[in-house]
């Protein structure tokens, strides 16, 4: 036995000696930090630290076994080592041996390898927890007693509308009280007030502000929110809808404490939440920044000497207090405004009059011809209800397709004779490489005899033209080459990109979002600040791909796949619902046979009424 | 572009510009893509084709003896002729050349095999 446990001993110390290494390659990378053969009164703590769920108590508990004196203790968020200052040469040296591949204090026991460090990492950056609250915002702790967060949280049990879906959104439990809040459209329906109104058990929190909401839209609130996270749950970032409610916003936080992370673009301010504590936002606070609950167990917060600790998360109630706007939005922060947001200047369409040729020029004809070759790549799969309407026609009838980009519905069917044209050489040219019938024109314009089409399709085409008459003459122009009784078929984006709550395929291709990791109106913000420079000339809101659209007329980014990642914004007007068929409404000689939605497109098909019954 | 192509395009678009049809065409370079003749195709094709262009595309490749410039009769039947308008619509294929406006003289490039038809803003 006793010659079995040497190889042991010395295998465990050969492999702490290889991961006290790869630690201190880490903290080289990570900080330019170098180690020391000598002691000096500068550890580095390796193999645990914020990341893994080391509390600054716990260290200190370990080095205060090995009869070290600490001075100092620098905890990095989302790293798994920290940094210790220690009072003598001594008391580092008693540290280094007391705990070295010895204290196992990270998380499911990980053991602690210590270095002695030349200097300090100078550390770039200062904490989020130091920077200033966002205006408007308040923490007031101890705001309840623990007696009335018992009796509370016993009010609310006893009643409430659950969400639907048994009331458990993706990572929390959901109840609502004098309004439901509606998570398909983030609103409330001021029409339809629900039985359980706030518990009176609430009643008592209003006097308590009587000071602060002076100054408020409101005194009491008439609609709460309750949620529960279990520890690992969160909140993605959001702002509450404008729209829908008034200023302030307030949150009171039960049975656990939690760190709420508050968000304006770049700009990042980590809020720490105690049990007991009533959060108020208001103003700013409420309005320009989004706030949001990261889904962890474990939070970093700062310790009581100033640095940096983890504190686990227990069950967490908040009761969100709120009271209903009933109308438009006058809030001065206009970037997360979905009244403002919604509402387009009211220059701009006497803009977009004068403009829409150049306008077109710039943001469809030029971006299309930069970007060709990435746009055709990503253009191969031909929409099923398309080619289901190619399919239709009798065998040898000619097809053309106005805007037919890289040509991908060209050989759909090869019973027919399809022509496309297209305003794009770049699109053309690669249309023409798969053995295509093509030619350059404007939709406007099309070099067609009249009457001589069977068929045509329009896809994705007249929503980059910038004026209803450009629109409707494109539509025109469709009918004009049509023979009596030939059809077409338009495609055009929908500003709507969800149906009976169903989100669009364009939508359901932002992960980000629909994993809960962000919200829309984050993407919004932080887009808008990396884009400012680049739409400063254009009285055009840019729109955030892959989120709901917030105006008709919008330019839509395009970033390259190369290395410049070079955006381009095209042009779009995307429609409301009735607005295609009511442009087809307008000509005599055309008769609408369907109108659908397909992935968030409003689509038509017209026939051109044949001369006998006219 | 192929000659069927040929045979819808017209310059109509232009200010003033009546009929603007058939264009007429100038073939600097050809090639010749073979495809597989279907005679059904060919013939129930040509009562959308405009005769006229048919006839005019045939002069300007150099095959007036092979389609004549009146539509016969009965095409249905003639197979040898259903081969030879297969031949000059679906397998010749310009890639340079242009085609000009019969009114105004208005010339459109064809470059690469795709004939740019676009006008400028003025000229519509």
């Amino acid at each position: 036995m006793h010659v079995d446990e040497k190889p042991q001993k010395v295998n465990k110390a050969k492999k702490a000696d290889k991961k006290q290494r790869r630690c201190l390659a880490i903290i080289k990378s990570d900080c330019d930090v170098t180690p020391s053969d000598d002691p000096t009164p500068y550890l580095a703590i390796l193999n645990v630290g914020l990341s893994n769920g080391l509390t600054e108590e716990n260290l200190l508990q370990a080095a205060n076994k090995s009869s070290g004196k600490v001075t100092e203790v620098i905890m990095l968020p989302g790293k798994s080592y920290c940094f210790v200052v220690c009072a003598t040469l001594e008391d580092s040296q008693l540290i280094y041996l007391g705990m070295h591949n010895v204290s196992t204090i990270g998380q499911q026991g990980a053991v602690a390898y210590l270095s002695y460090i030349k200097e300090l990492p100078a550390l770039a950056g200062k904490s989020e927890w130091n920077r200033h609250l966002p205006s408007g915002l308040v923490v007031i702790p101890d705001f309840v007693s623990e007696e009335e967060e018992s009796t509370l949280l016993e009010a609310i049990a006893a009643d409430g509308k659950t969400s639907e879906g048994s009331g458990t959104l993706k990572h929390r439990i959901v109840k609502h009280f004098g309004y439901e809040f509606l998570y398909g459209s983030n609103n409330v329906d001021p029409s339809k007030p629900l039985d359980q109104s706030i518990p009176t058990a609430c009643d008592v929190l209003w006097p308590r502000l009587e000071n602060s909401s002076s100054t408020w839209d409101w005194s009491t609130p008439d609609q709460l929110t309750v949620n529960e996270y279990e520890p690992g749950h969160g909140i993605p970032p959001h702002v509450d809808t404008h729209s829908a409610f008034l200023d302030p916003i307030l949150s009171l936080s039960l049975q656990s404490d939690v760190v709420m992370d508050f968000r304006r673009g770049e700009e990042q301010v980590q809020v720490r939440l105690p049990r007991r504590s009533l959060l108020i936002m208001s103003g700013e606070a409420r309005y320009d920044w989004t706030h949001g609950i990261r889904p962890k167990h474990i939070d970093v917060v700062p310790s009581a000497s100033g640095g940096l600790t983890t504190q686990a998360r227990g069950k967490r109630t908040s009761l969100t207090f709120r009271r209903l706007r009933r109308g438009p939005c006058d809030c001065s922060y206009p970037m997360l405004c979905d009244t403002r947001q919604s509402k387009a200047p009211q220059e701009l369409s006497a803009s977009l009059a004068t403009q829409a040729v150049s306008l077109e020029q710039q943001n469809v004809h030029e971006v299309y011809d930069k970007i060709a070759d990435h746009f055709s790549e990503t253009r191969h799969t031909p929409w099923p209800q398309v080619a289901g309407f190619l399919e239709s026609f009798d065998p040898q009838s000619v097809v053309l397709d106005i805007g037919c980009g890289n040509g991908k519905y060209l050989g759909c069917n090869p019973q027919l004779l399809a022509i496309g044209c297209d305003r794009a050489q770049g699109l053309l040219a690669v249309g023409r490489r798969k053995g295509q019938n093509v030619f350059r024109c404007d939709c406007l314009s099309v070099p067609v005899r009249s009457s001589s089409i069977d068929g045509c399709i329009s896809i994705a085409v007249i929503h980059h033209l910038a004026t209803g008459e450009r629109r409707l003459a494109a539509i025109k122009e469709m009918a004009r080459v049509l023979r009596p009784g030939g059809r077409a078929l338009v495609y055009v984006w929908a500003k709507d990109q969800r149906k009976n709550d169903k989100k669009s395929a364009y939508l359901r291709q932002n992960k980000a979002v629909n994993k809960e990791r962000t919200t829309e109106q984050q993407q919004r913000q932080k887009q808008h600040q990396q884009l400012e420079k680049l739409a400063n000339n254009t009285p055009l809101p840019v729109h955030t791909n892959r989120t709901e659209f917030q105006q008709q007329d919008v330019l839509v980014p395009w970033k390259t796949k190369d290395e410049q990642r070079t955006t381009y914004l095209r042009y779009y007007h995307v429609f409301e619902e009735q607005e295609l068929e009511s442009l087809v409404a307008q000509l005599p000689e055309v008769q609408l046979t369907k109108s659908y939605y397909d992935q968030g497109n409003h689509c038509v098909i017209f026939e051109k009424i044949s001369k006998n019954s006219l | 572009m192929k000659l069927s192509t040929y045979n819808f395009l017209t310059s109509m678009a232009i200010k003033g510009v009546k009929v603007g049809f058939p264009l007429k065409l100038t073939i600097i370079k050809k090639d010749v893509v073979e495809s597989e003749f279907n005679p059904t195709f060919v013939e129930r094709i040509l009562p959308k084709l405009d005769w006229t262009a048919v006839y005019g595309a045939a002069q300007v490749a150099e095959l007036t003896e092979d389609i004549p410039a009146v539509q016969p009769e009965n095409i249905g039947e003639n197979e040898v002729l259903l081969q030879k308008l297969h031949h000059l619509l679906f397998e010749i294929d310009v890639l340079e050349g242009q085609l000009e406006c019969p009114e105004t003289g208005r010339v459109f490039p064809i470059t690469d095999g795709i004939p740019n038809m676009l006008l400028n803003e003025d000229e519509v």
